[in-house]
């Protein structure tokens, strides 16, 4: 069996420098990288800000055309798919927005039709009954007539999701869902996504800023340094000790419970910096 | 239904009866159905039809500018066009052109010029300002209006009171071919909107969503701001510059029937035609038998609406920052 998305030896870079990400102009943002996900994988993409985690994803979507190397999706080229037929194969969800128009939950997930409507396009009864399954799935059925903005974040984030769903795609891509959320709607959105894989059968990617999250989801890990390097495999191979602390450059605190790793990172200035570093077992000398 | 009560009201009282009893044998002798069918009938047509025009295109320009008061005349599209239809008239210029007068070619050209530069002045904008792109509405709607002043003023004086009231907005009777000709064009171009209305949808989410949901972002909206730009060109060259229309309207009909463009267009292009119909029937009777010009009715209309909408607007923006 193929992978689902073969990326070999693909690289980018921003001849200006994108607006709001950073002003430095950087020549390269991905340096020939190559990596494979197998159909049915959750895979997410860790790094430090700047390494390109969001080009990558931009890139896999088609909204970037890579300059170097290529891109297979479901073994044919990423260029070689117009925006129509690759939306019936990737669905992403991007981080949180509020529309300009009151379009209500529905609405919102309705439009994930749209890549299967002809001209003077109206959902059908197929297409109405793809929605209804993706707001049940979700848990957003409840709110399906309110407007979007009247949600809160962990709800609107929910619809988002749903929405991807109902564009039936073999192949989800999100960009830092859990980013504006508290504790019990990450791990509420991790669980929805773990279903998606399990039920559904969906190749999921997401870029993550909680690695332990990650480490507890997700089953492969593509870790990108600012520098240009990359690993990319199991997700326990992935993130050591040592790697976490070299690409985020910052001191990590290891606790080990039984076959689990959780990552801390300290602070200089950070209230039990000391103490736990000098007391508590399991942890490397920094 | 608002059309034919409206064309019955005038300074001229006809009676529905005799109207209804149909022409006379010799001309003049039922005057009560000559006015009806050959005044009347034909003004209340084509108030429906420029209302519909810029209702459509005000609602096509608030979703692809992603900025909810957009309206062809706030953005200077409408000034764009008035300037290529005054270009047009004191040139002198007769030929004809698949049928089209060169008023209705030239409009076009200064829609689409404009329309280009707000588009550009757009992008440039960035996404969240709402007030920067109604400021380049501003300056472009005074340059036009210089060029337009500077050519009204260079021109020969009999064609002087019809150009300024031209460009009040009045809606004055035309002959039948003119008419027939604008309700081709206006319905293709609403008809072509329509086409693509599922796409607006996704539009107004900004160029990465309706990528993400298989929407080829540039073709869309070509082809929306070429179709808006078109039919406020044969809005403008049939009745002059009538603002907010395309302002007032799409947000009425919003509040009713939610944001979806497939509901949203028609509605709006029939609710459109409507309301004109009803300003341009206030603009024959309040100063009966003068007329004030319909743009006079619309802006008074508009204004204040206009306001309200900006404040609510700027409030929303500095909460999201």
């Amino acid at each position: 069996m193929s992978g689902i998305i073969e990326v070999e030896n693909l690289s980018f870079g921003y001849t200006r420098a994108p607006p709001i990400a950073d002003g430095r102009g950087r020549a390269r943002v991905l340096k020939d990288i190559s990596f494979e996900v197998m159909p049915g994988t959750f895979l997410t993409i860790a790094g430090p800000n700047g390494a390109g985690k969001t080009t990558l994803l931009n890139l896999l979507c088609g909204l970037l055309m890579p300059q170097a190397g290529s891109i297979k999706i479901d073994a044919e080229h990423i260029e070689s798919y117009s925006t129509k037929k690759l939306a019936q194969k990737v669905a992403v969800v991007r981080q949180e927005f509020v529309p300009v128009f009151d379009f209500t939950v529905s609405e919102m997930v309705s439009m994930a039709r749209t890549p299967y409507l002809p001209a003077f396009g109206f959902e059908g009864k197929a297409d109405e009954k793809i929605v209804a399954e993706a707001l049940e799935m979700t848990d957003t059925a409840q709110f399906a007539l309110r407007p979007l903005a009247s949600l809160s974040g962990g709800e609107r984030q929910r619809v988002f999701i749903a929405r991807a769903l109902a564009q039936n795609t073999s192949i989800l891509l999100l960009d830092e869902p859990t980013s504006f959320l508290d504790l019990k709607h990450q791990v509420g959105i991790y669980d929805l996504l773990k279903k998606m894989q399990l039920e559904k059968d969906k190749t999921i990617v997401a870029i993550t800023h909680d690695i332990n999250l990650a480490a507890q989801y997700c089953d492969e890990t593509l870790l990108l340094g600012a520098d240009g390097s990359y690993r990319h495999g199991c997700t326990k191979n992935v993130f050591s000790t040592e790697q976490i602390e070299k690409v985020f450059g910052v001191r990590i605190f290891t606790a080990e419970v039984g076959q689990e790793k959780f990552f801390i990172p300290l602070g200089k200035f950070a209230k039990d910096s000391g103490q736990i570093d000098g007391k508590l077992p399991g942890n490397r000398q920094g | 239904m608002v059309m034919g009560l409206c064309s019955l009201v005038g300074t001229q009282r006809i009676s529905l009866k005799k109207v209804f009893a149909g022409p006379g044998e010799a001309p003049g002798q039922n005057i009560d159905y000559e006015i009806f069918v050959g005044v009347r009938l034909p003004r209340v047509i084509l108030a429906a039809l420029v209302g519909a025009a810029l209702a459509c295109s005000g609602v096509i320009l608030q979703a692809i500018l992603r900025n909810p008061l957009a309206d062809p005349y706030i953005l200077g599209i409408s000034s764009g066009a008035g300037l290529g239809v005054i270009a047009a008239v004191l040139s002198g210029v007769t030929w004809r052109f698949w049928g089209g007068s060169p008023i209705a070619i030239f409009a076009f050209a200064g829609a689409l010029v404009t329309v280009w530069l707000v588009w550009c002045i757009g992008r440039f904008a960035g996404k969240s300002q709402v007030t920067s792109l109604l400021l380049a509405g501003v300056v472009v709607n005074a340059f036009f209006s210089a060029v337009i002043m500077f050519l009204i003023s260079i021109a020969k004086s009999e064609q002087l009171r019809s150009t300024v009231l031209w460009l009040m907005g009045s809606i004055t009777e035309k002959d039948s071919s003119v008419l027939w000709f604008s309700t081709g064009c206006i319905l293709t171009g609403m008809v072509g909107l329509f086409s693509i209305s599922h796409k607006l949808n996704v539009l107004t989410f900004g160029e990465e969503e309706a990528k993400g949901l298989g929407v080829d972002t540039a073709k869309t909206k070509v082809v929306a701001f070429g179709f808006a730009a078109f039919i406020t060109a044969i809005a403008v060259s049939l009745s002059g510059l009538i603002g907010f229309v395309g302002l007032i309207v799409p947000h009425g009909v919003r509040l009713v029937f939610g944001p979806d463009h497939r509901q949203l267009l028609p509605v709006s292009a029939i609710i459109g035609g409507a309301f004109l119909v009803i300003a341009d029937t206030l603009a024959r009777i309040i100063i009966s038998p003068a007329q004030l010009p319909v743009g006079v009715i619309t802006a008074i209309a508009g204004g204040p609406f206009f306001l309200v909408l900006l404040a609510k607007y700027t409030r929303k923006v500095s909460w999201l920052k």
